[in-house]
Formats: structure tokens, C-alpha cells, sequence
């Protein structure tokens, strides 16, 4: 990561341990042969990852009238002036209508004024705080994340707890992901041989509405209503081929998205370390980047591709914060986790994403679906195209699966909703086809933001997305990969599958 | 930490510094000692020392949540081996929630390497508008008798520099904070836009016959920039642009935002009227006096840290409507030894609505000086204010507020108002936002009376 302008944040940083500018910093500086031994062992499996470079300003040229009465200004005010910094303070064209009519002192003292603005405005040391102190002397500073002993509880054999009380029907009222039992450590997992692990992460930092914390509430009570159970397309209920269990939420400080991260990254490692595939219900977009991380520890880097389904992009950097729900994809990519051209994004449509970082993204090898190809070349083609790539990014996928990739209309509860959207009868078949033809290392379901909804649209929809990649997983474990396979008994047409 | 203590022990004649601890907040009630049946003794005994040692202590059981009944229930139901176990896994619990230098941030770090890293903070001067005006505060309304289609608090004009406020003499300031880190639910962001939309806050107050805008200079001072990834970051620049409104005379009205915005706006009335000046009315169902936390400010502990930080004392904040069941008795003794007088809800039950509210008039009365209001959308019944981030039922209805709020205002010399935590996506309907700004005109028309020398109480 030579001359970066956005150091990692993954954990441990090694070579970085004593800079600000990792997100990982313990607070004691680690004897000097541990922190060789953890910066050779973590830089073993160390891909570079990428770094995109702020944008220089675009220099100003004085105009020719303007060029006498400048000339009281110093070097360094004229060398100020033309390299463009003040974009960001005045447009050019209202400083220059304003030269003409002042005198040469003022211009000299709007040029220092300038000048003092861009004091102010840029990093200084001392001056400005690199990092936002927390109080070590808490008593309750980890007690956010402390998990609970199984001590405390009556003893029982590992294995998920089964939380039904009849033999039929629909279990005792408490409701969890897919109407599975609960699993509470990876011990719970590997007992049963569980296949397939969901857990709520409900991190709340959103830059739009929030409300993203109740979002793994909200996909388990659409069990309630129906979100679960036999997918007709394929006539495969995954809740009864595949061993799913409930892990519960992991733990958020609300207060802080970057102090979350670093523990996220260790439940989803925790759960894919004992074999089960796990799938994060957020929670805001933030989460992609410690998923994805954990896939790298577990999986190795550049070992898992990402198919990103959201109407931004979420690839923003250079910003004071070195992750919020906009910068997922940046540092997933920054920290080498995942090649750029291995990231599949489809469905992005928002105003945010300018033209250089789409022509920087495609510089990178990313691949990118926007719903401008969807208007040109319709989706039937589009999916083709993003489900190739998918297929080419690696052995195994990862699927970051933001709910505002569809239109409001179907999912109105989410923090940032944009116009033009993807329908349900577009998205569905996608996920149950990308989650049967690849290898799934894991998927989020993220930004659903249940109170932005009067209705159960957003929850049902999520939940339906949910049980369409179950489908898929199931589907493959039953062998049938076949590019969109459907049951042939599922529609009248007598043509084979 | 311990050197913010230090400042505050002259201030208090308790006689241990244990007791001292837990005034200041910084430390959770005095341990007890537990007991156990006697049946449970000798197994009991039979544990290594820490343990018995974390069993015997009410402060740790505290911790982990438990009562002695339920660790004797617990002990009765397992062999010696595994009670060991699970008094070791609680003692580990309590260890495990402390700082660990070797494996926990002590910090959180920034990105000091991003290109104008302080942009969202900084001020745009006069020198460099496109067109210059003369300064003091302006109007955006087209029509003589329509109001602007732009909407800005109570309709005024708006001001957008501390020179607008001061070529205006600008007496009310509304200010939006829109900082959206509440412990419940969110949206407080959206708080002061809700508020300029809504209707209910111009015209005549029925009680006192009086339209404030005709006696008081008013103008929309726009938002205060938030970052919303970080309430720390955020409380500096909240606290110097508040400062800088009431410096100019004005009486700043701040909307929220959450309740963690208390202790930046309070602190900037203490940096301008001077320490012990500054009198605090809080109307709440959160008594917001959390001790202890890794982050040292979010809107649960906004009281406990201005008196941490020795901006406020105990005894100069008076607290009506609390019933928030975040609050334990111990956390309740906490704050009343602090010197903190709180009404709480069960008050209200007990003696009555009126004797109540006279008795909270009349210690702020004989309190300090200047009176700021926070007023937390959360003291009103969710039947009223739906829209709130942490909502508590058995609130208070707007016919207790209004008239408390108004003679407030009427009876002292308010020098803030906030009016914190309104969410408005959480209400489908337009009552919280019209409540909000009917609490908020309750106040001006008090104001208003009290500019018009009529200050005996309705």
C-alpha cells in the first residue's frame, strides 16, 4: 500500500500498527517480535489492493484582462490562485467577476482570505484531531460485545435449540430467520452440521433515513406472513433440504460504525470457519466490508468474487470517516480482499456516482451493470451478462444484495430509495439463479429499514429475496446447476426443463 | 478524568471519596455486601476467592444483572463443578467488558489524509457571496400577506451570519441541529425540517392574547452542520455556533436532533452567561444520566457528562416528567445526590400535577439567573408526540405542557430553548410536528409577555 491516501483498515495492519490512520489500532503498541511475527504472518496472504488517488483540482487560468491587476499578488498567491485549490472555496467565475471592480489591495486581501480559508479547511496536526477518543477507564467499554456464557444457562448438548412446541404447525410464536432452531456459537453449528447460518447485524448509521437496526426484526417476523417456505419455480422448499439455523444478531455499537465493524468481522469468520454459509441481515451497507473480509480470512484473498446488487455504487473514498454505509466496496477493494475484477455491481441508477469514477471503475476492471444497460438492452439480456460475470470472478461468490437495487415501489422501506428500480419478477430469478449456478461463500440482505414502511411490502420482499437464494443453495445441493432450471411441472408447458 | 473529579471535590462535603465517586457519577452505588441462605454457605466457601469475593458484592451482581435470589437458584441447581463454572463465567464477563490495551482501540481513527477534511465545518464568509447584501436578516417571501413557499421556522427571515443577527438585534434565533444518533429509534435528522413544514408555530397565543413575532425580533439561523457518523465530532462545532448566537444577545431555539445535542447547547450557554450563571430546565422521560460508557457523549449521559465535566452542578438542573425505565433506583440516588431535582412521573401520581409544577417553579425561580429549557419531545405521551426517538406512555398531555412551558419563559429570563428529538418519520400523521412547534410558540408568547411586562403567572 505504497503512498496511500487511504490506508487499510483490516485487521491486524500490521506494518501500520502505530499509524492513525488505521481503523485497527490497539492501544498499546505490541512488543516489537510480536508485531514482526503478525506483520510477516499477515502480509503472507497480503494481495495489494488498490488505492484511487483524490482527484486533483482542475488548474485555474487567469484570464488576460485580469493579469495586470494581479500583479501585486506574491508567488505564492498567484501560485495558490492557478492551481485550482479554491474550487472548492469560490467558483473562478464569480472571484474573477469580483477582480474587476476591486482595487489591488482587496484583491490582495481576498486572495489571503482565501488562502486562510484553506488553512482552515485542510488537515492540520495538532490543530485537528486524527482519531475521536474513547473512555478506556469505562467499566462497560467491550460490554456491547460481551457474549453471553453458556454457563449462565441450564446445561444442554451443542446443536441449535429447537424452539417449536407442537409437532405440527408453525412453532410457539417466536419468530426467526426462515422459521429455523437457534444457534448461539459455532459449536451450536458444526453439532447439527448446519449448512446455512443467518444473522442480524443491525448496524444503523445510515446516511439517508435510518432505521436499518430493525431490519433483522423485520425478516424474521415475515415468517409470519408467508416470507418462508416452497419456491414453485423450482418446486424446492430450502427450509427442508437445507440445515439452516438462526445465529442471532450481532452485537453494534450504535454510536460508532467503525468500532462495529471489526466484531462483525469476527461473528461472520466464527461462522464460516465451522463450514455453514453465512448470510448477514442488515443493517446498513457498511456491512459488506467486514463480510467480505471475513471471506478473505477464511477463504484467502482474491479466493471469493462479489455480485453487488444496489442502486449506488458505495465505492466513495477519501472521506474522514474510513467507512460508512457509501465506502463499503472501496475498502473491501483498497484492503485486497477482492479484485476489482472480480466485482460484479448491477442495478446502479443513483445520482451520486459521477462520470471519473465510473471511467476509474471500468480503469480497474470492475464490471458494472447500470439500469441505463438495463433501459438499452432490457434485463433478460443484462442478467445473462452479469450472471457470466459472476460465474468468471471466482470459484466462490459472495452476494451483497441492497434492497433499493429494486424500485420504492416494492421495497419503500430504506434509508436512501431511488426511482427506476428493479421489479420483484426481475430480482427473484437472479437470486435463486446466482445462488444455484455458483459456489455461495455467503450473502447480506442490507439497508431494509422496516418503519419507512407502513405496509409489510419491504419485509415480505426481503424475506421472498431471502428464500429465492435458499432455493438456489438447495437447488445445487440437489445437483441441479443447469443454467435457470425450473420444474417442469411448475407451468403447463410440456417442454422439458 | 480523574483530573475533571479533582476539580469538583471542593464542591462537595461528603465524607468518603467513594461517596464522592458516585455523586460525580463516575462510579456505579456503593458496593454491598450480599447474603446467601445458609444452606448455600460452605458451598460457597468452597470457591476459590475471587469468586466469593464477586458473589458477596451487589455492585458486580449489579453488573452482570442478577439478584442474589437468582444466583442461589442458579447454585442450587449445579454441582460444585459447575457453580465454579458459572461464578467463573460472570467474573470473566465483568473482566472481558474492560478496556484491554493489547486487543481494544483506544481510539477511533480518522482519515487525516482526505482532501479538506474540515470542509462541512467551514464558514462561508461574506467576501466571497456572489452578490453582496447589506447584512441583517432577510426575507423569501414573493407576496406582502402569503407566506414564503420556502418554509423557515415561524416564517421568519432568515439570517445566515452572526452579522445578520447583530444588524437585525436579533432577540429569538431558531437553529436546526440535525444530529440523528438517538438510543431508540432514529430520524431526528429530519427533525428541523419537519418543523419548518409544519404549521402552529405564528400567530396569536389564545392565553396570553399575544402574537410573538410582533413583539420579538425572530429569524431562521438555518442548520448547524452535523457529522452523522459521529456524535463526538460533532458536539465542538454544535457548542462554538451556539456560543456564537447567544454572544450576539439573541436567545438561541434549537431543534433537534437528539438529546446528546443537551450538553454542547448547554455548555455553550455557560461559555457566554459564565459558570454557575446557567440555570437548566429539563422536561424529559429520560433522565439522561448514564455514568459510564466507552463513548464519551451520546444522548443518554448528556447530564451525567456536563456535570462530569464540571460545566454544570447537580443543583442547577431541576427535571420533570422522568419515567424512562432506563433509569434504576440506584442511578435515581445517583442523580439525586448529585443535587439534581427530579420530578418524576410518580411525583406527578403522587401529589398532583400542580403541586408538582409549583414546586418545580419555584426552585427555578431561585436558581440561577438565566434559564435554558430542554425540552425533550419525549415528555409528551406518544398520544401527542408519536414521533419521538425513545417514546415512554404516561407522559404528559399538551395541556400540562403549554402552560408549564409558557410560564417558564414568562416567569424567568430564558436565555436557550431546545426542543430535542422529534423523529418524524415514526409519526404518519402531522401531531408531533404541530405539537413541537405549539411547545416552542408556548415559550415565545411567555417571552413575549414577559417583554410586554406582564409577567405574573396564568
Amino acid at each position: 500500500m505504497p503512498g496511500s491516501g487511504h490506508p487499510p483498515i483490516d485487521r491486524p495492519p500490521a506494518r501500520r500498527t502505530h499509524s492513525a490512520r488505521t481503523l485497527w489500532k490497539p492501544a498499546l503498541a505490541l512488543s516489537a517480535v510480536t508485531l514482526l511475527a503478525t506483520a510477516a504472518v499477515a502480509n503472507m496472504d497480503r494481495a495489494p489492493g488498490i488505492t484511487r488517488a483524490p482527484t486533483p483540482p482542475e488548474p485555474i487560468e487567469i484570464p488576460e484582462k485580469l493579469q495586470s491587476r494581479l500583479s501585486g499578488l506574491s508567488a505564492e498567491q498567484m501560485d495558490y490562485l492557478k492551481s485550482g485549490k479554491s474550487r472548492r472555496i469560490v467558483n473562478p467565475e464569480v472571484m474573477f467577476r469580483r477582480f474587476e471592480s476591486l482595487s489591488s489591495e482587496e484583491i490582495t486581501a481576498y486572495v489571503d482570505a482565501l488562502l486562510s480559508l484553506q488553512d482552515q479547511i485542510d488537515y492540520k496536526a495538532g490543530r485537528d484531531k486524527a482519531s475521536i477518543p474513547l473512555d478506556t477507564s469505562s467499566p462497560s467499554f467491550n460490554a456491547w460485545k460481551i457474549r453471553r456464557p453458556a454457563e449462565l444457562n441450564p446445561w444442554r448438548e451443542d446443536g441449535p435449540i429447537e424452539l417449536g412446541r407442537y409437532l405440527g404447525g408453525r412453532g410457539s410464536g417466536f419468530a426467526t430467520f426462515a422459521n429455523a432452531p437457534v444457534a448461539l456459537g459455532p459449536k451450536d453449528l458444526i453439532a447439527d452440521g448446519i449448512e446455512v447460518a443467518i444473522v442480524g447485524a443491525p448496524l444503523d448509521m445510515g446516511s439517508g433515513w435510518r432505521d436499518a437496526r430493525n431490519g433483522p426484526l423485520a425478516l424474521r417476523t415475515a415468517g409470519a406472513v408467508g416470507g418462508y417456505g416452497n419456491d414453485m419455480f423450482s418446486m424446492i422448499d430450502p427450509t427442508r433440504v437445507l440445515k439452516i439455523a438462526d445465529y442471532g444478531d450481532i452485537a453494534i455499537d450504535q454510536q460508532s460504525t467503525e468500532r462495529s465493524v471489526h466484531h462483525v468481522r469476527e461473528v461472520v469468520r466464527e461462522i464460516a470457519k465451522t463450514g455453514a454459509i453465512p448470510i448477514v441481515i442488515g443493517g446498513d451497507h457498511s456491512l459488506e466490508y467486514p463480510n467480505l473480509a471475513a471471506m478473505a480470512d477464511v477463504h484467502g484473498k482474491g479466493n471469493v468474487g462479489v455480485v453487488h446488487f444496489d442502486s449506488h455504487y458505495d465505492i466513495g473514498s477519501d472521506r474522514v470517516h474510513l467507512i460508512d454505509h457509501g465506502q463499503p466496496v472501496y475498502r473491501v477493494l483498497h484492503e485486497g480482499h477482492v479484485r476489482p475484477d472480480q466485482y460484479v455491481e448491477v442495478g446502479l441508477r443513483a445520482r451520486g456516482p459521477d462520470k471519473p469514477t465510473f471511467q476509474w471503475m471500468r480503469e480497474m476492471g470492475m464490471n458494472y451493470h447500470t439500469m441505463v444497460e438495463v433501459e438499452k438492452n432490457g434485463w433478460a439480456k443484462v442478467m445473462e451478462a452479469a450472471l457470466a460475470n459472476a460465474r468468471k470472478s471466482a470459484k466462490k461468490i459472495w452476494i451483497s444484495f441492497d434492497i433499493d437495487v429494486l424500485d420504492p415501489a416494492y421495497m419503500p422501506g430504506t434509508g436512501t430509495p431511488v426511482p427506476g428500480g428493479l421489479t420483484m419478477r426481475e430480482a427473484q430469478p437472479i437470486m435463486r439463479r446466482l445462488c444455484a449456478e455458483n459456489d455461495i461463500a455467503g450473502i447480506d440482505i442490507v439497508e431494509v429499514a422496516p418503519y419507512l414502511d407502513v405496509s409489510y411490502k419491504t419485509a415480505l420482499n426481503s424475506a421472498y429475496l431471502l428464500n429465492a437464494c435458499l432455493t438456489g443453495i438447495a437447488m445445487r445441493k440437489k445437483g441441479l446447476t443447469k443454467p435457470h432450471w425450473l420444474d417442469p411441472v411448475s407451468s403447463s408447458s410440456r417442454k422439458g426443463a | 478524568m480523574t483530573a475533571t473529579a479533582n476539580t469538583r471535590i471542593g464542591a462537595f462535603a461528603l465524607p468518603s471519596l467513594l461517596a464522592m465517586a458516585c455523586a460525580l457519577g463516575i462510579m456505579p452505588a456503593a458496593a454491598e455486601t450480599v447474603r446467601y441462605p445458609a444452606a448455600l454457605a460452605a458451598r460457597i466457601a468452597a470457591l476459590p476467592a475471587e469468586q466469593q469475593a464477586f458473589l458477596t458484592d451487589s455492585a458486580m451482581l449489579d453488573r452482570v444483572g442478577l439478584t442474589a435470589d437468582e444466583v442461589a437458584l442458579a447454585l442450587q441447581g449445579r454441582t460444585d463443578e459447575q457453580a465454579s463454572a458459572y461464578v467463573g463465567a460472570l467474573v470473566r464477563v465483568v473482566a472481558d467488558a474492560r478496556f484491554d490495551p493489547a486487543t481494544d482501540m483506544a481510539e477511533i481513527p480518522l482519515n487525516p489524509e482526505a482532501t479538506a477534511f474540515n470542509l462541512p465545518t467551514t464558514l462561508r464568509p461574506a467576501l466571497l457571496d456572489k452578490f453582496y447584501r447589506a447584512p441583517g436578516p432577510f426575507s423569501i417571501a414573493s407576496y406582502m400577506y402569503q407566506p414564503a413557499g420556502i418554509p423557515t421556522f415561524a416564517q421568519a427571515p432568515i439570517a445566515l451570519r452572526k452579522e445578520d443577527l447583530v444588524a437585525g438585534k436579533v432577540e429569538v434565533a431558531f437553529v436546526g441541529i440535525p444530529l440523528d444518533f438517538s438510543n431508540g429509534h432514529r430520524d431526528a435528522k429530519h427533525g428541523p425540517m419537519a418543523l419548518r413544514a409544519s404549521d402552529g408555530l405564528v400567530g396569536t397565543d389564545i392565553h396570553t392574547g399575544l402574537d410573538p413575532a410582533k413583539l420579538l425580533r425572530m429569524a431562521d439561523y438555518g442548520n448547524i452542520a452535523v457529522d452523522n457518523m459521529s456524535v463526538e465530532r460533532t458536539v465542538g462545532h454544535v457548542r462554538s455556533m451556539v456560543a456564537e448566537i447567544a454572544s450576539t444577545g439573541a436567545v438561541p431555539f434549537i431543534v433537534g436532533g437528539d438529546h446528546a445535542l443537551m450538553y454542547p447547547d448547554v455548555a455553550a450557554m455557560v461559555d457566554v452567561y459564565g459558570k454557575g450563571k446557567v440555570g437548566v430546565i429539563q422536561l424529559d422521560a429520560h433522565y439522561e444520566g448514564v455514568a459510564e460508557d466507552a463513548h464519551y457523549i451520546s444522548d443518554i449521559q448528556s447530564v451525567s457528562r456536563l456535570i462530569r465535566d464540571g460545566i454544570l452542578s447537580g443543583g442547577d438542573i431541576v427535571q420533570i416528567g422522568i419515567r424512562g425505565a432506563g433509569m434504576s433506583g440506584a442511578d435515581k440516588a445517583r442523580a439525586t445526590a448529585q443535587g439534581i431535582r427530579m420530578h418524576s412521573m410518580a411525583d406527578i401520581e403522587k401529589d398532583g400535577w400542580r403541586a408538582v409544577v409549583d414546586r418545580a417553579l419555584a426552585q427555578v425561580r431561585a436558581g440561577p439567573e438565566h434559564l435554558f429549557v430542554s425540552f425533550d419531545m419525549s415528555v409528551l405521551d406518544p398520544a401527542y408526540a408519536p414521533g419521538v426517538g425513545r417514546p415512554a406512555p404516561n407522559g404528559l398531555t399538551m395541556r400540562e405542557a403549554v402552560p408549564l412551558v409558557r410560564t417558564l419563559c414568562a416567569q424567568n429570563k430564558v436565555v436557550g430553548f431546545e426542543l430535542l428529538d422529534p423523529a418524524p418519520i415514526l409519526d404518519i400523521s402531522y401531531k408531533t410536528a404541530q405539537n413541537a412547534n405549539y411547545i416552542l410558540h408556548s415559550c415565545l408568547a411567555g417571552m413575549a409577555q414577559r417583554k410586554a411586562a406582564v409577567t405574573k403567572a396564568p
